[in-house]
């Protein structure tokens, strides 16, 4: 019997039993769960209609460190522990197919100690038709469908890539987006056209992860035109702190409010002009750069630039990712990267 | 009652680092530089004195591209010419 099939026992199924059979298993996230029973399992798999199209035991990807395989079962399973209503299984198929990209560099960021964790973007009709909160408190409590598949994430690199605390996980302090990181594009409230669709991508319905940092907020309460807004977000890019400094190939993602975006387009700046604002001002002295790091990983032209020449955090603008998501309110985020990863967003599977 | 395991079928077993030779001496030693700050000079260091210790012949230090990345096939390819044992760590 392999551990894919292996049926758990419960002596008398109380939640208290789950959780301690769990905890001395080295499982779960330290939170409750709900029992994956088999009726529970194969009401998440969408009966036999969605069996006979996807293979429950077909193997999509397999999850480093373990070595673990996934199979639309065993997301399934994690999915149910993560409280996830059943229609929500295909997004977090998409978003373990992404990370297992391997631009993802999955196994670095499990690996590091470094506090990054997959950040969840879902996209499109999929945001609506399975309510994920797109507005206000996108990133926070109180929304089932990004609570949930933000966990869900977690779990599976838990328990399928092994990515445990301690063990296949080696982060120094970690971080609270490892619980759960899931957000949506607000498009309803944006100015610019969608995130996918920026990217040339015409799918009703897509996810993207990428692998960063906590959110870093930036707030303008006074500003009526882009610049001041936008030179907020870029004193929150430059900074040392981050593995943008040193790898200058990684990404960002600047999650806007849409009081921000709207005031930023209402001055007639595109999505474009916001990244080539960003990638000019956000900037640091080379010398201070080199100072601070032994050991970096800079383009060959930044590599030849002097001392107190200016850099840009990041090579080119097209690594600062812009979009829309959140309520009413003067706030907005950036989202450094964890350095040698890349966003990947793919359309969510019928 | 009756739960489901969520750990999925483990793959391709994970590659296990071969046994421990019996003596080091006249063994060629090398370092494998993870690409963290200071790991050249605290590797080099520690296969220099294992060497001195053992009896072993230090060949040097190589350095993969990155700590995020596994080390590149063509490196481990000169590894395997050069050397007998490696010396290495992770992380920081």
């Amino acid at each position: 019997m392999t551990m894919h099939d292996e049926a758990l026992e419960l002596a008398t199924g109380s939640p208290e039993e789950m959780f301690d059979l769990f905890e001395r298993r080295g499982w779960g996230d330290g939170l409750p769960l709900v029992p994956p029973t088999k009726d529970r399992v194969d009401a998440m798999l969408g009966g036999n209609e969605s069996t006979v199209a996807h293979p429950d035991d077909e193997v999509i990807a397999t999850l480093p460190p373990r070595n673990g395989e996934v199979t639309r079962r065993a997301l399934a399973v994690n999915a149910v522990l993560a409280g996830c209503r059943p229609g929500v299984l295909p997004v977090l198929v998409t978003a373990v197919r992404a990370m297992a990209d391997p631009d993802f560099n999955l196994r670095g960021i499990n690996a590091t100690t470094h506090p990054c964790a997959p950040l969840v973007i879902v996209h499109g009709d999929a945001t609506k038709s399975l309510a994920f909160n797109s507005g206000l408190g996108t990133f926070g409590p109180g929304t089932r469908a990004n609570a949930t598949l933000g966990r869900a994430v977690r779990l599976v690199l838990i328990h399928i890539a092994g990515a445990r605390p301690g063990d296949g996980d080696a982060s120094t302090q970690g971080q609270p987006a490892k619980y759960g990181y899931c957000i949506a594009e607000n498009e309803a409230e944006s100015p610019w056209q969608s995130y996918p669709r920026s990217l040339g991508m015409r799918a009703a319905s897509s996810v993207t992860v990428t692998c960063g940092e906590n959110p870093h907020n930036f707030h303008d309460m006074e500003s009526d035109e882009p610049a001041p807004i936008l030179d907020k977000a870029a004193s929150v890019m430059a900074t040392l702190g981050s593995n943008n400094a040193p790898v200058s190939s990684a990404e960002f993602f600047v999650i806007l409010g849409p009081e921000h975006a709207a005031t930023i387009a209402q001055a007639g700046w595109t999505r474009r002009d916001v990244q080539s604002y960003l990638y000019e001002t956000a900037r640091l002295p080379v010398g201070l750069v080199r100072d601070a790091f032994n050991v970096v990983q800079f383009r060959p032209w930044i590599k030849a630039l002097h001392d107190d020449d200016l850099m840009p955090i990041t090579d080119h603008p097209d690594n600062i990712r812009v979009l829309v998501a959140g309520g009413a309110g003067k706030h907005s985020c950036v989202i450094p990267s964890w350095g040698m990863t890349r966003s990947i967003t793919r359309e969510i599977e019928s | 009652m009756q739960i489901e395991s969520p750990e999925g079928r483990l793959g391709q077993p994970m590659t296990r680092l071969s046994p421990s030779p019996n003596a080091l001496a006249g063994m060629r030693l090398l370092a494998l530089d993870n690409g963290k700050p200071g790991a050249d000079f605290l590797l080099r260091r520690a296969g220099e004195r294992l060497a001195e210790r053992t009896g072993a012949v230090f060949v040097g230090l190589h350095r993969k591209k990155t700590a995020a990345t596994p080390c590149e096939e063509e490196l481990l390819d000169q590894i395997i010419q050069d050397a007998d044992i490696v010396l290495t760590g992770t992380a920081d």
